[in-house]
């Protein structure tokens, strides 16, 4: 009788696509459980990656539990919108609104995600042809500067976009690695003097309407003039609502922590899910992450130049590192600004200020993500 | 690559169109809603 082994011995499906996924779902593993990485996101995609990667699981097969998930939660769109509630639920917008100014330093820093879009159509469809990037492949990597996991999960499912897996990792990964991609352009494109200018602490109050007020005529700002932006916008500023109008604390809690918990671990384990070694083995998955890398950069430089037109227009007294902040990587990236403003001078506490710019970034970078889903297919 | 760069000259338009509706909204909002002690 002949017993066909292969068919039912994992082992024997191996190959080294298969064992090169295996170990960056261990490394994943690795760096979120011993190096703190950004373990709520890195575990369960660690492990998405493990279990989708081995081999005759039936977990990506049609019907098996990743398939499922994807077609739910990410072809839906749904994950992603959910999470924003627990984002929402979870930002305090006080620091944004006690400084509007700060709003013109999150828009500044989204230039990141529209020159990375122009980058990587040049290589690929758009002029050189080396890589197969579409438009909307394009506009999907380049949304990777949106800072923003959720956003780059929803822009990318929606474009249908054949490397949204390589995408969100990337999204995901590169905000654990601010603090190390920024502060090197925040000292090259800023000099001592500026570094230094001190900015007041103390700042005019707003009142309890005008944060019950915020998310509501955001809601209706930001539809009616970039209408695709609405579902995020929308969830976003419903979650941040349930925190503000102070009636329903029951609900503010669970959208900050079960829902969001909840959604984290279906959100990575799906990610992971879909990282099966015949998708994401590919070169174009090493251009994304480094296309990353540029859209982070071009985010950071974008905001510092803006910060010292701001610096000048102001007469000196706005220091232009905190348009680093406008990047939407929340709250890192206000911590990046905090701590080199401090370096330069101990007396410098530029910390609420890069949280305006950073929660303005949060609000930006959804604009810019409903911007490609209007104009991608408006040009296609 | 001329569409490209509309996409990007139109996105980075109506970014800032978008934000400045709402820095408009936000500077209205703290003229006419004053805090109060509570706040």
């Amino acid at each position: 009788m002949h017993i066909p082994v292969s068919e039912f011995l994992g082992l024997l499906n191996l190959n080294w696509q298969i064992i090169v996924m295996l170990l960056i779902g261990g490394l994943l593993i690795y760096l979120g459980t011993a190096r703190n990485v950004e373990p709520v996101l890195l575990i369960p995609i660690g492990i998405g990656i493990l279990l989708a990667n081995i081999p005759l699981s039936g977990l990506v097969d049609e019907g098996g539990i990743f398939a499922v998930l994807k077609k739910a939660g990410i072809d839906t769109e749904l994950f992603p919108l959910l999470i924003f509630i627990g984002i929402g639920a979870m930002i305090d917008f006080g620091p944004f609104l006690e400084r509007p100014y700060t709003v013109l330093l999150g828009a500044a820093a989204q230039f990141g995600i529209f020159g990375t879009f122009f980058l990587v159509y040049a290589l690929g469809d758009g002029w050189l042809h080396l890589m197969n990037f579409s438009l909307k492949d394009a506009a999907s990597i380049g949304i990777i500067g949106s800072a923003d996991g959720p956003t780059s999960i929803y822009v990318s499912s929606v474009l249908g976009s054949k490397y949204a897996a390589a995408i969100v990792v990337a999204a995901y990964s590169y905000m654990a690695l601010v603090p190390i991609i920024q502060p090197p352009i925040m000292r090259w494109l800023t000099t001592k003097e500026e570094r230094r200018v001190e900015m007041p602490i103390e700042v005019k109050a707003v009142s309890q309407k005008t944060k019950i007020i915020f998310p509501i005529a955001t809601i209706l700002v930001v539809g009616l003039v970039a209408p695709k932006a609405t579902p995020l916008i929308g969830f976003l500023m419903f979650g941040n609502l349930l925190r503000e109008c102070g009636v329903v604390q029951r609900l503010s809690a669970t959208a900050q922590e079960e829902l969001a918990d909840i959604v984290t671990i279906l959100l990575g384990l799906t990610v992971g899910g879909m990282m099966v070694a015949s998708e994401f083995l590919k070169s174009e998955t090493i251009i994304i992450f480094v296309m990353g890398i540029i859209a982070f950069a071009l985010d950071t430089a974008a905001g510092i130049v803006f910060g010292k037109i701001m610096y000048l227009a102001s007469g000196r007294k706005v220091n232009p590192l905190i348009g680093a902040a406008g990047i939407s990587a929340f709250p890192m990236s206000a911590r990046v600004v905090q701590k080199m403003g401090l370096q330069e001078n101990p007396q410098n506490h530029l910390l609420m200020h890069a949280v305006g710019a950073n929660t303005a970034g949060q609000i930006a970078s959804v604009v810019a993500g409903g911007a490609m889903l209007m104009l991608v297919p408006l040009f296609s | 690559m001329l569409t490209a760069l509309w996409i990007v000259l139109l996105g980075m338009a109506i970014i800032f169109a978008v934000l400045g509706l709402l820095l408009a909204m936000m500077i209205l909002l703290n003229r006419f809603m004053k805090p109060k002690k509570t706040d």
